[in-house]
């Protein structure tokens, strides 16, 4: 390499020379463009690295490029190579002038030494000028026969480039096929993983519109070529390897023997030393055998395990975390397998933040009774972490594992005694898990209320931890001595609570308190009110308002509604729904897994295309959306939980005994706190709005289970059909039932886009599975299965909002059961937007 | 696949830009991931190390248009982008690639070293990816086709004033050769083969002494120079002793499979033949025993440092650091052996050097925390580094090497060594 005369540094960024640079620079090459003096390769080789200089650091030298080109006609490969850099990265601002190169790399393209040859194959496929394709189909066809296998290698990846210029040439010249030769008889391992890295990429994006590209594909994915593949795996690079391990992945073999078969021949491939090929291993290793339970689960696992720990371990950070994610998803679906690992997944000091996290959530899903006692005291340990966010998650961690676990008497104490660590910020996660906690398990109340008094309601900022201690007053007020006093001095505050979860949760807590203890509440109670009436958030100035009616109305009711009996907690919803986690779980090794979400979520549509099945690709929108719903309703049955937590009235457990004491006083207050009540806000209630209140809740609250459902037929609520199965299904049924049914007003108004009709159907246990159109024409396609049978309705509605009618067409496995089923679906649509 | 690479020096500045396919990714993507990354370092304690705020992002980003991989090393951040669906650890494991061969190529990495050979970093990027899809990664075959910058072409540019080619003259063999990874006719051979076995000990110690974790990770590093095509055959005393074992692609794997050697035809020079990992280790070489007590706004902090289980060699290079924790007005520590250092950035160093024979190693002193506060909420981690050359601590042992070349007699050399790796003590 040539000395780094003084010239050549670099420019700092921060005084772009600019302009002035760009003109000397020109003149200095038009000097030497014709020269043939003996130093002028070295004056140019100079000059050539301070215009890439330039070009790295961000300065135009396009206008340069006419000189460039003259001086480019040189023996010296450096001056080539930097002065094709040049011409690559140029050439798409000046077409007309990246005619002038073509004429040098094409007589380069006929070099005697290969490096050359290839490098000018490169360079030219890599203009990317719209008008000089038909320069490029000749080169390209040499290249492809070209007794170098570089200069082959070169060319395959050529014809792809060439593909992205100008597709129709690329078929003209009937690329693709002789790709197909090539990699079918080339010796050379890189050769043949270029021309199917170009086909898969040419095939895969004219699928959705070519048969013939589909069938191409097809036959990729076939036994002979896969075959093929995989008896010379050792001889490709461990790029290549990927690759073909990626397509021996979506091969389904014909029975189990082969799979043993494949299993066998790829099993050294875990011991490979670069882990993207491990990992590529292991999802065809999971794809596999996916079909067989108990071997996928036990033996697979047992054989993966190993490699993946290590690559955990031996690896950069950075690799670490992309493999500790799939270990992440591997630990989520069997987490038994992984139970005697633990040790693995301790944080270390100098792990990265986000490697700990899902460290930490390893370590909770594999918790089980022989290791919970040894990885509660390491989380312990991790709760005086220096890394604050860590302690946090290390708490939530433990809270987590208590309930999951049968055995949480260890884990309770432990949690009491990160309360008395007097850290505000561990107060604050501990007070929200105790909270979660006496959720499940309600008789550990009397242990952890002791604590939890002992807590300074000033101490805590956090709104979720405040929150949470809110709720404990509420709830446990019988057994906290001053909870009616520490509620009091809340409400006293109310101006400088600046949460509104909070001032809600307050409201409540309130409420719960007046009806245990009445005559100490009382005061509290109209404070709250009042302050809730003129607060300025709309939610909790409507529940004050609502709960004030309440009590107006009847002071049992009100209790009924708004404290009635706690049914515990037996699990908590998941935030992520299972269907999505299988589907994340299909996309092993690729970024969905480090994101944590299916591919369809994150990548744009058009970017799609290489990575899906064929088949896939025509339902890429249905999946889509129903991907989306399946988020929308996994939040939903969350949400229905936590109603269920306020609405329950099953009479159980500690719902009696509390009112003992208090009975009298209760039903002394109504008139007490009527009359004060309305002495606070006297012009407000009218009965027309009371009425117009209880209207809507008898509306409002229950949703689903008002719908006239004949007993004869009840669906099942979340049933599973893939796209294509729906497809085949709809073309072998025929239609039971034809029908046409009218949309109410309100129905109408509230179809301004599709989701909001397949939100509503969902409720009523009728899932979409595709759906488009514009208004006033909206097409859908919903399905449901029979609860407790294998037959679905598939359904056909074609929806008019201009006339307000709606086309129904229902096919059906049981045909007896499709006129039951058109009702529902009848009542279902005609209910829509009446809520 | 990847749509463009980019090197980024520490301070942001774009250093190198390399396109890989039509789809054009404009360098304004840098400046995003800058701005993200300041954003984040903010809000993250400052008290992170140099360039640790970089290590503490995510390797894989998503901006508004494209998803990034980074990867710091040596104060330069890699960045790869793409639009596409991928295996993650294909580019991960693709740019620590680069960066190894660019600190083989360039003798190291830094900023001023790849701004001073930005043509050859060019000029190799452009053999390993061709279209985004990785192309030649094989150090030794990259070497032919872009020659790396030594001593030997400096000289003879200073003598001769005219610049060597950087270019071979011809297309390298192994690019033919059925042996991807060997040329077949290596220059200069020396006829000599080295083993070296260098293990990392991750350990970790709670706050009552119990050994939580003690496993090593190991490599075998070879360095051969051999002429010809020679064959080597490696084997172990005590093969049943690894847990997991990942081979260099030359190894073959049905040896192995059968009787648990290695049998191999190597690359010229320096590569990893194999690593491995040894879990359920019950000894560690060091201990440290440290102590805090709080009390009235004084924590007084003592910590001692010995030897257990001797491993037979002298232990080298011992330190020990901590991070001080939040919240700690002054420090004055001060030990009977050694030096301690309190860095910038509130970590503790202690240099020990060895072991001294009569004494043992003891740091002490006193931490006077923030007003207001009582007593030290947090209990600093103590991070040990040490060295011992001659000893693989997981025990592994090499029985012999044989070598079958046309040559008599190669010099074989052995060696092994041991270093800390995560090795922790909570106090």
């Amino acid at each position: 390499m040539a000395p780094p005369v003084s010239a050549t540094k670099s420019p700092s960024p921060s005084q772009p020379s600019g302009k002035s640079e760009v003109s000397d620079l020109k003149l200095q090459l038009r000097q030497l463009a014709g020269s043939r003096a003996p130093g002028a390769d070295d004056a140019k080789r100079d000059l050539f690295k301070r215009v890439i200089s330039c070009m790295t650091v961000g300065i135009d030298v396009s206008p340069a490029f006419s000189e460039m080109v003259m001086c480019s006609a040189t023996s010296d490969v450096v001056l080539k190579k930097m002065c094709y850099l040049y011409v690559g990265n140029y050439a798409r601002c000046n077409p007309d002038l990246a005619l002038l190169t073509i004429n040098f790399l094409q007589k380069d393209c006929h070099d005697q030494d290969p490096t050359i040859r290839g490098l000018a194959l490169r360079s030219l496929c890599s203009l990317r000028v719209q008008n000089l394709v038909e320069y490029l189909v000749a080169p390209l066809v040499v290249g492809l026969k070209d007794h170098s296998s570089y200069v082959r290698t070169v060319a395959a990846i050529g014809v792809l480039k060439l593909y992205h210029i100008s597709a129709t040439t690329c078929h003209d010249s009937d690329f693709p096929a002789a790709l197909k030769a090539l990699m079918l008889s080339d010796p050379d391992a890189q050769v043949v993983a270029n021309c199917l890295y170009s086909l898969l990429e040419i095939w895969t994006q004219e699928a959705g519109h070519s048969e013939e590209a589909a069938r191409e594909i097809e036959t990729l994915y076939g036994k002979p070529i896969i075959y093929y593949f995989l008896n010379r795996i050792r001889d490709f690079s461990e790029w290549a390897q990927c690759l073909l391990l990626d397509l021996v992945s979506k091969y389904i073999p014909a029975d189990n023997n082969e799979i043993f078969d494949m299993m066998n021949l790829l099993e050294d491939r875990l011991q490979h030393a670069n882990g993207a090929v491990v990992l590529a291993t292991i999802k065809v290793f999971l794809h596999l055998t996916m079909s067989m339970t108990d071997v996928h689960q036990q033996v697979v696992y047992e054989r993966i395990k190993a490699p993946l720990l290590t690559l955990v371990g031996a690896g950069s950070p950075e690799q670490s975390y992309a493999v500790l994610c799939h270990l992440h998803i591997l630990v989520m679906r069997a987490p038994m397998l992984f139970s005697s690992d633990y040790k693995h997944f301790y944080c270390q000091f100098s792990d990265p933040s986000y490697v700990k996290k899902l460290k930490l959530e390893m370590l909770t899903a594999i918790a089980n009774e022989s290791n919970t006692y040894e990885i509660v005291t390491e989380l312990c340990e991790y709760a005086g972490n220096v890394d604050v966010p860590i302690a946090r998650e290390s708490i939530r961690a433990v809270g987590k594992i208590a309930l999951q676990q049968y055995d949480v008497n260890a884990i309770v104490d432990r949690l009491l005694q990160f309360l008395e660590m007097e850290k505000d910020y561990v107060t604050a996660e501990t007070l929200v898990l105790v909270k979660d906690l006496l959720r499940k398990y309600p008789q550990w109340s009397h242990d952890c209320i002791a604590v939890v008094g002992n807590i300074s309601s000033n101490s805590i900022q956090e709104p979720e931890a405040k929150a949470a201690l809110i709720w404990m007053l509420g709830e446990y007020s019988q057994d906290m001595m001053d909870a009616p006093y520490v509620l009091e001095s809340l409400v006293e505050n109310w101006e400088e609570e600046h949460s509104p979860e909070v001032r809600l949760h307050l409201l409540t807590a309130v409420m719960k308190c007046f009806f245990k203890r009445a005559p100490e509440t009382q005061k509290a109670l109209g404070a709250a009110l009042a302050a809730g009436l003129a607060d300025s958030h709309q939610d909790v100035h409507d529940r004050a308002l609502f709960y004030y009616r309440l009590l107006q109305y009847d002071v049992a009711v009100a209790e009924r509604v708004v404290n009635p009996p706690k049914q515990a907690v037996s699990v908590f919803a998941d935030t992520q729904s299972s269907e999505i986690k299988d589907r994340i779980f299909d996309e092993f090794n690729s970024l969905s897994i480090v994101y944590q979400k299916p591919s369809y979520m994150f990548t744009d549509k058009e970017h799609r295309g290489p990575f899906e099945f064929a088949e896939d690709l025509s339902n890429l929108a249905i999946g889509g959306d129903s991907g989306d719903d399946a988020i929308r309703s996994a939040q939903r049955y969350q949400e229905n939980d936590k109603d269920l937590l306020l609405s329950t009235s099953d009479k159980e457990e500690n719902g009696g005994p509390t009112r003992n004491g208090s009975n009298s006083s209760t039903y002394s207050a109504p008139s007490d706190i009527n009359s004060s009540l309305s002495a606070l806000a006297p012009s407000s209630t009218s009965h027309t709005v009371a009425f117009a209140i209880d209207d809507l809740l008898g509306l409002g609250v229950p949703d689903a289970p008002i719908l006239p459902l004949p007993p004869a037929l009840s669906l099942n609520s979340k049933p599973v059909l893939d796209p294509g199965t729906f497809q085949k299904k709809w073309g072998q049924l025929t239609v039971s039932s034809s029908q046409e049914s009218t949309l109410s007003i309100q129905g109408v108004a509230s179809l301004t886009a599709p989701q909001s009709l397949i939100r509503h159907m969902q409720n009523n246990s009728i899932q979409c599975i595709a759906s488009g159109g514009h208004p006033p024409n909206y097409k859908f396609f919903f399905f449901a299965q029979k609860e407790g049978s294998s037959s679905f309705f598939l359904v056909e509605c074609i929806v008019n909002t201009a006339s307000a009618k709606a086309q129904i067409k229902i096919k059906s496995d049981d045909a007896s059961a499709s006129d039951a089923f058109a009702s529902i679906f009848q009542s279902a649509l005609s209910n829509f937007g009446s809520l | 696949m990847l749509q463009c690479i980019f090197l980024l020096s520490e301070s942001g500045e774009v250093m190198v830009e390399k396109q890989m396919t039509g789809h054009r990714v404009d360098r304004s993507i840098c400046t995003w991931f800058w701005d993200h990354l300041l954003s984040l370092s903010l809000s993250q304690s400052q008290s992170q190390p140099e360039g640790g705020h970089i290590a503490q992002i995510s390797q894989v980003l998503t901006s508004p248009t494209h998803y990034l991989f980074q990867l710091y090393r040596h104060g330069i951040i890699f960045l790869a982008c793409t639009q596409l669906e991928l295996p993650p650890l294909m580019p991960i494991e693709f740019l620590s690639r680069v960066a190894d061969i660019l600190s083989d190529y360039l003798g190291g990495l830094n900023e001023d070293i790849i701004k001073d050979n930005f043509v050859i970093v060019y000029q190799i990027l452009d053999e390993m990816m061709d279209n985004g899809f990785p192309l030649t990664t094989e150090p030794n075959v990259l070497k032919e086709m872009v020659t790396p910058p030594n001593i030997v072409s400096k000289v003879f540019t200073a003598v001769t004033g005219k610049a060597s080619p950087t270019v071979g003259p011809t297309l390298p063999e192994a690019a033919a050769s059925c042996v991807p990874w060997r040329t077949t006719h290596p220059k200069n051979t020396t006829n000599e083969v080295y083993v070296n076995l260098v293990e990392h000990l991750h350990a970790c110690v709670n706050r009552e002494g119990n050994l939580r974790r003690c496993e090593v990770y190991g490599e075998i590093q070879v360095n051969s120079s051999l002429p010809g095509f020679p064959d080597l055959t490696l084997s172990f005393a005590n093969p049943s002793l690894l847990n997991d074992v990942r081979f260099h692609p030359c190894v073959r794997f049905r040896p192995w499979e059968l009787s648990q050697f290695l049998s191999f035809v190597p690359p010229d020079g320096n590569f990893k033949l194999m690593s491995y990992r040894v879990k359920g280790l019950k000894k560690i070489p060091i201990y440290v025993k440290p102590q805090l007590t709080s009390d009235s706004g004084n924590c007084r902090i003592s910590a001692l440092v010995g030897v257990k289980n001797d491993p037979g060699k002298t232990i080298d290079s011992i330190m020990v650091q901590f991070q001080l924790p939040p919240g700690i007005t002054s420090a004055d520590l001060t030990s009977n052996h050694g030096t301690v250092d309190i860095l910038a950035d509130k970590t503790c160093r202690w240099s020990i050097g060895q072991i001294p024979k009569d004494k043992l190693p003891c740091l002490s002193g006193n931490l006077v925390l923030e007003p207001g506060m009582e007593r030290l909420h947090v209990a600093p981690i103590f991070q040990v580094k040490f060295k011992i050359m001659g000893v693989a601590l997981s025990g592994l042992q090499i029985d012999k090497l044989e070598v079958k070349t046309p040559a008599a007699n190669p010099y074989k050399g052995f060696r092994a060594q041991t270093q800390a790796g995560d090795y922790e003590f909570r106090s």
